[in-house]
């Protein structure tokens, strides 16, 4: 099956709903990609299929938001596609594939990626170990599903994010017993840069007070300046060590706690998802504080790539930046693309732009902010043993990419002499950790180390749902 | 479930890609592919000064990203309806070729005493129809006759022989002998063993000029300057072993080397129980479809990748992988649920008659190329003759004269 558009937007969460709502608002024929069964992303990401929802408002004002956004996009005339993964695109087509349609090819005159973000890895002594989740997973399991992964949750991490989540799963009944932070105890410095871009962020500042509040009614104590070490257990989590950190986040030695806990929850912040950039060979920066490598892109989200075709790029699978931000940045597109298209005047287009700019800029100096107080810090990738897993879909640990790096800085022969990188996860877990080893070792910056070699598929696929009997080769090399 | 597949023995160390280019050498060779390192190698176990650059890092092109088949059987590109007398006994005269390089193959892992994951468990070429079976029938008589194990199968013994194929194929043939090896493995475990023996390497380094000195001067004398992106070196002797790029750097000295290049598209799976032990290939499609011993399956067989400039990978289309996966599944129908976890592709180079280019050029004397075409299975052998070569008596080393190097020059 073939679309045509005049606009795709891949990733249904709310930078892109936000920028296909736009751009269909100006009459433009939109399509709308999601791998997951519903739309909403992972922020807002709805009840699963048998639970009633009684009291909304119980849920907080961001599930009204979500349930908003969504609404937008149900009432347009925008063709959805849920439960539809990108496998790569080539030239001006998008290829997908459906668990029952199987392949549906997409084109269009721009294209919108929103890929979002995963829940940065990390890799210490014990982090395979059944039970270690990340937040991401574990707040999929309380919120859609209602089920908490442990009767003694031990919540590690950093940012608004280890605040937040764990303070969510507080609420929602889930069993956390501690939460430690990296970062320290923020300095009155850094709380006056936090004040100088409060302007038009007084609403999370609130939900922060909120959510510490949730934490001290709870009596769950709330640790700064400590890092997870270690799990431990036969089968599965029984016990985590943490340990007090220098600036670096290096642990210091003889500060350890060993405490017993059935499930550690990781929150450190987040990567963007930029594998279908790379495949398009964008331009990338570097911006340690949204998560690494991000795409450049102008002030629309217009992005410089190979492509023929006019690729946008929005939320935090351009750099981390929160949600606020990514509506934001969708809107922006849309109406660029609708502009762009012969939808919308340019007058028009700048007029309707302003707030969202100014939205965008004080979300963007607030997150900026906030991201500086808890940069995440080199220790975070000295925490592996010689014997720790470093690719855990191979099973190849520390000890055996060591050697490796000594004559390389290229993540790519590490992966072909060592395997790591090779697996399942198409090296999503353990690129960034070889990254920096590489970098510790050469002493040279994580910055300066580029990704392996983009190979499609982007995600895994069936062969059967895929191969293409249609499609013959030409008999031999040389006719 | 087999073993998972082992580390390297050894790693170039940090000489490699941070001190300088030494000075001088007897032999300075191009390109850390297979041929390079394979031929550092038995120059280094002759005692022969040996410094090997490689602009990249060892094994990055052709030599690391091919299937890691042997093609012993008569390739596929090779066969035609209908041949000739004389084009059977080209083709004869290549299975004996095949069948040395097998024995080297046999010898590899004990000479360099590393798992390389080699396996000879035998390959299968299908036919699907009758037409191809009379191919198929027909490329069998010619590998008997030169010496290469093949037996025909159809109908239930194919079946018994091979349940997992797709019972309705015309026939099969099996060769007992096919097998394949890990390519990220083979080629730098030469180079580790090379660097043992006193091999230099130097990886992240360039050529940019080769020069002529000292002409018609003393044979003793150092005849070539190679200027690098670290430095010049004076050599007596140059090995270009650079592949799909020999023929570029070897227009710097006036010599023309038609070659043609073609990308070629590989896929990998996730793991799987292991239970294809024999590789799979087709006489009339473009199929390679073998399990490795990391459970994995590699589909291939030759389908296009697009050609980009180096230092960009040639990047893989849609229609190569959809193409490829559909041959898979006709010959291997239970692969269906497997999961694609990647696709790759790497650059295949050739001459217009398939055969090596090997030697010493006589319009530039002491300049060497060693390309081949079936550079995995070849490879390695083929450095073997030459480094036999160079190591002989001047004017005593033989080679064969239909890799002649001058051969193709205009």
């Amino acid at each position: 099956m073939n679309t045509d558009h005049d606009l795709v937007v891949i990733g249904g969460g709310p930078a892109g709903i936000a920028a296909a709502s736009t751009a269909a608002s100006f009459g433009l024929r939109v399509a709308i990609i999601d791998e997951r069964v519903t739309f909403g992303g992972q922020i807002f990401k709805r009840l699963g299929d048998g639970f009633d929802l009684e009291s909304p408002e119980a849920l907080g004002k961001d599930y009204a938001r979500g349930a908003r956004l969504i609404q937008e996009l149900e009432q347009s005339e925008i063709s959805k596609f849920n439960s539809t993964t990108v496998l790569t695109i080539e030239d001006n087509q998008i290829i997908t594939s459906h668990p029952v349609d199987g392949v549906r090819r997409f084109s269009c005159k721009a294209l919108v990626i929103a890929p979002g973000a995963y829940d940065r890895p990390v890799v210490f002594p014990g982090w395979t170990l059944p039970g270690v989740m990340t937040a991401g997973a574990v707040q999929t399991l309380v919120k859609t599903q209602q089920i908490s992964p442990g009767k003694r949750i031990f919540f590690a991490g950093s940012g608004p994010l280890a605040l937040a989540f764990s303070a969510q799963l507080i609420k929602y009944g889930a069993p956390v017993f501690k939460v430690i932070e990296s970062a320290p105890f923020p300095s009155p410095t850094k709380l006056l840069g936090l004040l100088s871009s409060i302007k038009g962020n007084w609403d999370l500042a609130g939900d922060a007070i909120r959510y510490r509040a949730t934490l001290l009614s709870h009596h769950v104590p709330f640790h700064y300046g400590r890092i997870i070490t270690k799990a431990e257990g036969s089968g599965r989590v029984e016990a985590v060590t943490h340990a007090r950190v220098d600036k670096d986040w290096n642990p210091i030695k003889g500060t350890e706690i060993v405490e017993p806990a059935d499930t550690l929850c990781l929150g450190y912040g987040f990567f963007p998802s930029h594998e279908l950039f790379r495949l398009l060979d964008c331009d990338f920066d570097y911006d340690e504080t949204r998560g690494g490598f991000t795409v450049s892109k102008d002030s629309w989200g217009l992005t410089k790539s190979s492509s023929p075709l006019a690729i946008y790029a929005v939320g935090d699978g351009t750099g981390v930046t929160g949600s606020y931000s990514a509506e934001a940045q969708g809107r922006l597109a849309g109406l660029h693309i609708a502009n762009h298209l012969g939808s919308l005047s340019t007058q028009e287009r700048d007029r309707r732009s302003k707030n969202f700019r100014k939205e965008l800029q004080q979300r963007n100096d607030f997150q900026r902010a906030i991201n500086k107080m808890f940069e995440v810090k080199q220790g975070i990738y000295r925490l592996a043993e010689a014997n720790t897993v470093i690719c855990r879909c191979e099973s190849v640990r520390a000890k055996e990419i060591d050697p490796v790096i000594d004559s390389t800085c290229d993540v790519s022969v590490v992966k072909s002499y060592s395997r790591a990188g090779m697996g399942l996860c198409q090296a999503r877990n353990c690129q960034r950790q070889i990254a920096a080893m590489i970098a510790i070792r050469h002493k040279i910056s994580i910055s300066e180390i580029p990704f392996q070699t983009p190979r499609m598929p982007v995600k895994p696929v069936e062969i059967g749902k895929i191969a293409d009997p249609s499609i013959r080769e030409e008999k031999y090399f040389i006719q | 479930m087999k073993e998972r597949s082992p580390f390297l023995v050894g790693y170039l160390d940090n000489e490699t890609n941070q001190s300088a280019l030494p000075k001088s050498s007897d032999v300075v060779i191009i390109g850390g592919g297979l041929l390079g390192t394979s031929l550092a190698y038995y120059l280094s176990k002759s005692k022969v000064e040996t410094v090997l650059i490689e602009r990249d890092d060892i094994n990055r092109e052709a030599s690391g990203t091919n299937a890691g088949s042997f093609h012993f059987q008569i390739a596929l590109h090779q066969l035609t309806p209908n041949m000739s007398e004389s084009e059977k006994r080209r083709l004869a005269d290549e299975v004996r070729l095949q069948v040395d390089a097998a024995s080297l193959w046999d010898e590899i892992e004990r000479e360099l005493d590393a798992d390389l994951g080699v396996h000879f468990d035998g390959g299968i070429m299908v036919a699907e129809t009758e037409d191809e079976m009379r191919v198929l029938k027909e490329k069998d008589a010619i590998e008997k006759e030169a010496g290469l194990e093949s037996h025909i199968l159809v109908g239930d013994e194919m079946r018994t022989f091979a349940p997992y194929l797709a019972p309705d194929l015309a026939g099969i043939s099996f060769c007992p002998r096919e097998g394949h090896a890990n390519p990220l493995l083979v080629g730098p475990t030469y180079a580790y063993r090379a660097w043992q023996n006193g091999a230099h390497f130097r990886t992240g380094c360039d050529v940019t000029r080769i020069e002529r000195i000292n002409v018609g001067g003393d044979l003793k004398g150092r005849r070539f300057r190679v200027v690098t992106s670290r430095g010049v070196i004076e050599c007596n002797r140059v090995v270009n072993a650079t592949g799909a790029w020999a023929a570029e750097l070897s227009s710097q000295l006036g010599l023309r080397i038609p070659l043609g290049l073609s990308g070629l598209h590989v896929n990998v799976t996730e793991p799987r129980e292991y239970f294809l032990k024999s590789m799979v290939q087709h006489i009339g499609r473009r199929l390679t479809l073998k399990q490795t011993h990391n459970n994995t399956f590699i589909i291939g067989g030759g389908w296009p990748s697009r050609e980009e400039k180096f230092p960009k990978r040639y990047s893989n289309t849609w229609s190569s992988t959809a193409g490829n996966l559909a041959v898979a599944l006709r010959v291997l129908p239970m692969l269906a649920d497997v999961k694609l976890l990647r696709t790759w592709s790497g650059v295949w180079a050739f001459t217009k008659d398939f055969k090596p280019i090997l030697g010493e050029s006589e319009k530039v004397p002491g300049y060497h190329i060693a390309m081949v075409p079936t550079g995995f299975t070849l490879g390695p052998m083929v450095a073997q003759m030459l480094s036999q070569y160079m190591t002989a008596t001047p004017g005593k080393g033989k080679l064969p004269s239909e890799f002649n190097i001058d051969r193709e020059v205009a």
